[in-house]
Parts: structure tokens; C-alpha cells; sequence
């Protein structure tokens, strides 16, 4: 019993002074419980952004907008009256949008005369692969409900009609672009921290400054490996995704481009991390407490409509937030615009990382 | 002193706020031999080299190589130098053939397997070259350092304590590989805190203590001039026959039961032995004990050195 004793003491001591140990066994489901909870909780869940074209503009419109602002599951932005709303929704990437037809106003007092021929269109342009699909459908039809049983009491005077974008397409094209891009952030970041780390406490970087290779061969060299090896698993990934679940998103230019740009993103933040780490255990740890929130709030397994609002502004100062939507862009929606200035933003936060951490990073002793 | 391969100049290097890990220290090597800097863990001998291998910037002083400046201009001795640092390790998945290759890539050097395993042959390791580096021995791995340290044929070789922890037979080992090379023309700089080692491969010696160099020669001279002479021990004889002995007019000492007669001058070895032969003893034995470095060093610094630690 004292050896049992004995050995859960030593152990334990040792795994919990074991950085790693200790974050996945207390940091990891903190962050968990944190992170789902903020974007689950009651606050948070139902509110769904959903941009509207109001093609009618009279008094019935501006009223039926408000009974949907009514139902609190939706966060109303306007779409130009003037847009096509098809073009619209592909260069914003929106995986939903409704529309309020034109003569909206005329059609109802039609229909509260004598001459009700049926309800007016509300068109939800939606992809129904999307969480978010749901909450906006069930929103517009309790404001139909309402709006219809306020005017007539008896009438369907409003009713909802779906229109479903990319067809054929399923949740799991939507979480590709995500899980290349926490394969990406995850090997590039880890990896560089932890060589970083090895590399000083075992006197690496001192030989190899004792040769020819200068420090920004250095880091271009595994700049140029990351993003060959992660081009592969993209291609790999995506092989086995079209192959296994008929997945229908496609490998663009844009994408291949978007891998290395990532690499040099990650690469360089992870060099950074490694300026400061000291020994690779610790290089984990912080990586771990970096990469987790980014990947649960940079839209890889949820979209960020279905955050709350001030986690979506988190979201937003997140790297891998452009990363993923630029993949996005080009891969699910063909919106190559939105997916160049997201790939710009990935290029310009690596390139800062990178100045920073060519600067800091030292082979030598002070 | 004529112009050396090395030349170092009123070299220091402070640390904030009092540490003087190198304390103003001048010497020269010259060409072709083993210069060996020898001294306890902490004494300053690798943050010297590392200064000159342009790892570390000096506080002051200068450091020239083969005339070149090591503060401004190391960059141009990277073909002329190899370096084995401190507590050398492979990286640990590449084997040594791979290892050697990759090294030379990194000097512009386009090697061969066949010229990598060459390389590996010179330091004996022909037998473990598709190992991976982290299944060598602690001997093995310090051999594939200085072969990767000797890729770009170096001039100038650095070696900083490679026999460090290492057991009997391979720190031999690696003494053997250290005289080959310097037979081939290159000049060694040694650093190491084994007295042994310094006096076996060393043509010059600095003895480096507390950041300053307290004596410098060959093993030999030093000995000359710091050790004591060398004494016959008469071993067990005890004090009656320390009685004897000085009865008869031979300076002795006793020491733990042994008699030990200080021999000054190596002429008059021969007389005092056959003055001692004349006396019954009780000795259970008789033998000279020469001086080492171990006694220069005990002498200077006031401690024996065991594993690069003083004691006292």
C-alpha cells in the first residue's frame, strides 16, 4: 500500500509539473466549459445575423420587419434595395438572406380586401446544411404567424418560401475549409514553437550558426516545408472527403495560394512564441492556450452568426478567422474577391509576426 | 611573440552587475599544434571560445583568427574553422550518413554518400552510420560531431570539452581521433577541465581560473615551473624510517605512513637512491611519483579539479 502510496506521489508530482500534463488536465476543460458555454449560452445561441433585401419599402414591410425583429432569434442588417440579391449573396459569402418582394404593401391590402389570392412570398435564400438555417426559418415564420394574425386574424397573408443555396452542398463542405485550416494553424504553430524551444535548449541554433545557413534561410526553409506538406494534406483531406462523403467544394488556385500563406502566418507566430519559450514542455502549453480558442472561435466548427455578438468581434482579431473564410470563400462559395482580401489580412498578420520574431529571435548569446 | 593563428588582446566579457566570466586575458596560438584551455566548470574557457567561434560579443579586447577580426568579420573564416560545441547532440532522427550530408549542405558542399560515409570512416563510426542519431552512444555522437565539425577540411578546429562525461575507453577513443587530425595539419583548439587529457594532447597549455589565465607553457614546462620535484615514495615505511633517512642527512617527509624523499634536482636521483639502499626498511614499497599537471594545477589554484569541480 505504501509503494501504491509511494508511486501516486512521485507520479503525480512529476505529470503534474509536466506543463502539458497540466493544461490538458486543468486549462484544457476550463477552456472547454469557457469557450462552449459563451457561445452556447442563453445569450447567446438564437440571435442569427440575417440580411434582408426590402424590395418594398411601405409601411406592411417596415412593420413585418419589426415583428421579425420581435421574435429576438435574428439580428436584422440590410441588404441594398437596388443589389441583386444572387450576387449579393455570393460576394459576401452569406449562407442566408431574405427578401421581402416588391409591392409587398399592395399585395397584403389586396389580400385584406376582397381580393386575397394567397399569401405574399417572404423568400429565405438559405444554405440548409447551416445550424443557422433553422433558427433564421423558424424566425420568419413565427413573424409571418404574428404579422398574419395581427392584420386578418384568419388570413395567411405573409408567408415564408425557401430558396436554397448551393444545393447538393452538406454541413461537412463547410467544415472542410475549417479542419484544413486547423491543420494548418496546428502543425505550423505547434511545430515551430516546440523546434524553436528544442532548438535553444539543446544548442541547436548555436551550431547551426556556427555554419553557413544564415537565420532567414532558416525560417524561409521551414516556411517552404510547412507549406508543402500542408498543400499535401489539403489534397489529401479534400481526396478523402469527396471520396468518402461526396462532398461537393472545390480545390481552387486560391486555395492552393491560401496554404502557403497560412504556413508563413502560423510559422512565423509560432517563432514568435518560440522567442519567448524556453523549453519545448512549456512551447506546448502556451501553444495549446493560443490554438484552442482559435479554433473554436474562429468559425471552424460553428459559424460565427451563432456566437454572440461580442465573440464575434473576438473572432475577429483571430488570424485563423481569415484563414478559414478565405478558404471558404474560394472553396464553398467561388467568391474569390472576398476570399483575395481575407488572404490579404493572412499575408499582412504573417508578415508583422514574422518582421517581430526575425528581429527577436537570436542563434547567439547576448 | 611572432603572429599567431589566434590572437587574443585584453579580452573580458561582464556580465551585469559583477560576474567577470572572462577577466582580461591575452594569449596567441600558433599554427599546427594543440593549444589546450584548461580549467574548472565556471573558469571562462567556453565563453572564450565562444567568443572566438563569434557565438558571444567580448566586452572588450579583440580576437583575431588567421587576421581577421571575430567581432566583424567572422563570417568570412566559416570555410576555415570547424567547431565542436559544448555538450554537442545530433539531431536525433537523422543517421549519421544523413547527418554528415545535411551538415555540408549547409557549407555549400555537395557531398556524396559515399564521400559522407568516408568522412565517417576517419572518425570510426563506419559501423553506426545507418543508426539513428539518437541510438549513438555518448562517445559515438561526440565522433559524428567532429565529423561534422571537420566537413569544410578546417584549418582551425574548436573542440569545447568533447570528452565530457564520456567513459574511459571512448574519451581514448576520441584522444586517438584528436592527435590524427592534428597530425593532418590542422591546428586544435582544446578546451577541458580533464588534466589528464591536457597533458596527453596538449603542446601549449593555458590554465584558465576565476575568468584570467593563471599560467601558460607546454604540459611540460608547467610542470617545471609549478610542480614540485619529483619524490620517492617509500611506501608503509613509517616514522622510524623517516628517523633513518634524515639521520643520514636525505630530506624527507611522512605522509599517511609513507616516506615520501623530494628529489630537486633529477641528477641526484641515482645518489639518494643508494643512500636509501643502505638503510633496513620495513617499506612495502619503492617508487618514484612524478609530478602531473594535477600538482601544477593543485599548486595555482589551491584545489584539485574533479570532473571540472573544485575541491578542496
Amino acid at each position: 500500500m505504501s509503494r501504491i502510496l509511494a508511486d501516486i506521489m512521485g507520479f503525480g508530482r512529476q505529470y503534474l509539473r509536466s506543463k502539458v500534463g497540466a493544461f490538458f488536465t486543468f486549462g484544457f476543460p476550463i477552456l472547454l466549459i469557457v469557450l462552449f458555454g459563451l457561445i452556447f449560452s442563453p445569450s447567446g445561441t438564437q440571435k442569427v445575423s440575417l440580411p434582408v433585401q426590402n424590395l418594398d419599402g411601405s409601411s406592411f414591410s417596415v412593420a413585418y420587419l419589426n415583428e421579425l425583429n420581435n421574435t429576438t432569434l435574428v439580428n436584422i442588417r440590410m441588404i441594398p434595395a437596388d443589389a441583386n440579391i444572387t450576387n449579393y449573396i455570393n460576394d459576401n459569402s452569406l449562407s442566408l438572406a431574405l427578401q421581402i418582394p416588391v409591392n409587398f404593401g399592395s399585395k397584403i391590402v389586396d389580400g385584406l380586401g376582397s381580393n386575397y389570392s394567397g399569401p405574399v412570398l417572404v423568400t429565405i435564400y438559405g444554405d440548409k446544411s447551416q445550424s443557422t438555417f433553422g433558427t433564421a426559418v423558424a424566425a420568419v415564420q413565427a413573424a409571418s404567424v404574428s404579422f398574419n394574425y395581427k392584420l386578418s386574424q384568419t388570413l395567411p397573408l405573409v408567408a415564408p418560401g425557401v430558396q436554397g443555396l448551393k444545393e447538393g452542398y452538406q454541413f461537412l463542405d463547410y467544415f472542410l475549409p475549417g479542419v484544413v485550416g486547423i491543420t494548418v494553424m496546428t502543425n505550423a504553430l505547434f511545430s515551430m514553437s516546440a523546434i524553436c524551444a528544442e532548438y535553444r535548449q539543446r544548442g541547436f541554433f548555436k551550431l547551426l550558426a556556427t555554419t553557413k545557413l544564415r537565420k532567414y534561410e532558416w525560417l524561409i526553409s521551414k516556411f517552404v516545408f510547412f507549406s508543402i506538406i500542408l498543400i499535401l494534406s489539403l489534397l489529401t483531406t479534400f481526396a478523402v472527403a469527396s471520396a468518402v462523403f461526396d462532398t461537393h467544394s472545390t480545390i481552387t488556385l486560391l486555395s492552393l495560394v491560401m496554404i502557403p500563406a497560412g504556413a508563413f502566418l502560423f510559422v512565423s507566430l509560432g517563432m514568435l512564441l518560440g522567442v519567448a519559450i524556453k523549453d519545448p514542455e512549456s512551447g506546448n502549453a502556451v501553444a495549446n492556450a493560443i490554438s484552442f480558442p482559435m479554433m473554436f472561435l474562429s468559425g471552424t466548427f460553428f459559424p460565427l452568426d451563432a456566437m454572440p455578438d461580442f465573440l464575434q468581434v473576438v473572432a475577429r482579431a483571430m488570424p485563423l478567422t481569415y484563414f478559414n473564410n478565405g478558404l471558404r470563400d474560394t472553396m464553398v462559395y467561388g467568391n474569390t474577391g472576398g476570399s483575395l482580401i481575407n488572404l490579404l489580412v493572412v499575408v499582412v498578420i504573417g508578415v508583422i509576426f514574422f518582421l517581430l520574431a526575425s528581429r527577436l529571435m537570436s542563434w547567439k548569446e547576448r | 611573440m611572432s603572429e599567431g593563428l589566434i590572437q587574443v588582446e585584453g579580452l573580458s566579457k561582464h556580465y551585469p552587475p559583477d560576474v567577470k566570466a572572462v577577466d582580461d586575458i591575452s594569449f596567441t596560438i600558433q599554427p599546427r599544434q594543440i593549444f589546450s584551455m584548461l580549467g574548472p566548470n565556471g573558469a571562462g574557457k567556453t565563453t572564450t571560445v565562444e567568443i572566438l567561434e563569434g557565438l558571444r560579443t567580448p566586452t572588450s579586447g579583440t580576437a583575431t583568427i588567421f587576421g581577421v577580426d571575430v567581432t566583424k568579420d567572422y563570417s568570412t573564416l566559416r570555410d576555415r574553422v570547424g567547431i565542436l560545441p559544448q555538450s554537442f547532440e545530433p539531431f536525433d532522427n537523422l543517421k549519421p550518413t544523413e547527418a554528415v550530408q545535411y551538415w555540408a549542405g549547409l557549407y555549400d558542399i555537395k557531398m556524396t554518400k559515399s564521400q559522407a560515409n568516408f568522412l565517417l570512416e576517419r572518425v570510426d563510426l563506419t559501423e553506426r552510420k545507418s543508426v539513428l542519431s539518437r541510438n549513438l552512444s555518448g562517445g559515438e555522437k561526440r565522433k559524428l560531431g567532429i565529423a561534422l565539425s571537420l566537413i569544410n577540411e578546417p584549418e582551425l578546429l574548436f573542440l569545447d570539452e568533447p570528452t565530457t562525461g564520456l567513459d574511459p575507453k571512448a574519451r581514448r577513443d576520441l584522444w586517438r581521433l584528436i592527435e590524427e587530425i592534428r597530425k593532418k595539419g590542422t591546428t586544435v583548439f582544446l578546451t577541458t577541465h580533464y588534466l589528464e587529457e591536457a597533458e596527453k594532447l596538449a603542446d601549449d597549455v593555458a590554465i584558465m581560473h576565476k575568468g584570467k589565465i593563471v599560467a601558460r607553457g607546454s604540459p611540460h614546462d608547467l610542470i617545471a615551473r609549478y610542480g614540485k620535484m619529483t619524490v620517492i615514495v617509500l611506501s608503509g615505511a613509517g616514522s622510524e624510517a623517516l628517523r633513518e633517512i634524515r639521520r643520514r642527512g636525505i630530506e624527507a617527509t611522512e605522509e599517511n605512513g609513507d616516506v615520501l624523499v623530494p628529489v630537486k634536482d633529477p641528477t641526484e636521483m641515482r645518489a639518494i637512491f643508494q643512500k636509501i639502499s643502505g638503510i633496513e626498511l620495513q617499506a612495502k614499497d619503492i617508487y618514484t611519483r612524478r609530478q602531473t599537471l594535477e600538482d601544477v594545477f593543485l599548486n595555482l589554484v589551491g584545489a584539485k579539479m574533479d570532473e571540472g569541480d573544485l575541491k578542496p
